[in-house]
């Protein structure tokens, strides 16, 4: 089964979530969700791999359309990944139904008539087809 | 004794998690509605939006997120109930979504969870 959507949970130290905020943007999403957290942490697997967890964590979730999630996904692990100071880990579950999700606006009309742009669909190919024939 | 056949084992309704972003203010009721699709399991927890918008108050950005647990065959009509409440409901402005679930352990568990005896 194919899904359009996915959720995105970004789980990072406490105060790192405009970070996630400001990569998961430049990625194409549109905005997110924070909720607060206490994280746990094995301590023997805290000293194999050498790093500290800290207790006190930001959980973002973020939807998106499926075609965003891998630049997503890359750009977090970059940005706020586990080698960072945020220690962000990010995962992606598949969603099946969505309600009140508007699609990302498309760019200005006068940006549109002076760039030539690929048309996303069928849909917009017509759609700037007869823009063009109206003018 | 009898093998158990594979089909005794799978659950005869999936269930899926339901996750609803609402303004504070306005959990109460979408908990209540979402009793009506027969979730038997709701966890509230605070949290704040972060959409771009100009001038918006912190009181605006304070949500609540709650996830809710519901039979896979009542989710599109609970979805489109939430996208009812999000359109004429004046401040209710959310958004929703389903996870597909793909186990649990307990009977008893399942059959709260499923709302079925």
């Amino acid at each position: 089964m194919t899904y359009k959507h996915e959720v995105i949970f970004c789980i990072v130290n406490a105060g790192f979530s405009e970070a996630v905020m400001e990569c998961a943007r430049q990625a194409g999403a549109r905005g997110g969700t924070v909720m607060h957290a206490s994280g746990t942490a094995n301590a023997s697997a805290e000293k194999l791999f050498g790093i500290t967890v800290q207790p006190e964590k930001d959980v973002v979730m973020i939807l998106v359309e499926k075609n965003v999630r891998d630049a997503l996904l890359k750009a977090l692990y970059s940005f706020v990944g586990v080698k960072t100071a945020a220690q962000g880990i990010a995962f992606a579950l598949p969603v099946d139904g969505v309600a009140g999700f508007a699609p990302k606006p498309q760019q200005s009309e006068n940006k549109a008539s002076d760039a030539k742009t690929e048309p996303r669909s069928e849909q917009q190919a017509a759609e700037q087809k007869e823009e063009q024939k109206e003018k | 004794m009898a093998k158990r056949k594979k089909q005794d084992i799978l659950a005869p309704n999936k269930l899926c998690l339901l996750v609803t972003v609402v303004p504070r203010k306005k959990a109460e009721l979408i908990l209540d509605t979402l009793q009506d699709f027969e979730a038997n399991l709701q966890l509230e927890v605070s949290s704040f939006g972060t959409a771009e918008s100009f001038g918006l108050l912190d009181s605006d950005r304070e949500k609540q997120t709650i996830f809710s647990i519901i039979r896979q065959d009542a989710a599109p009509a609970a979805l489109l109930e939430l996208q009812r409440k999000f359109d004429r409901v004046r401040g209710c402005k959310g958004i929703a979504f389903t996870i597909p679930m793909t186990g649990t352990v307990g009977v008893s568990v399942y059959r709260f969870l499923s709302n079925r005896e």
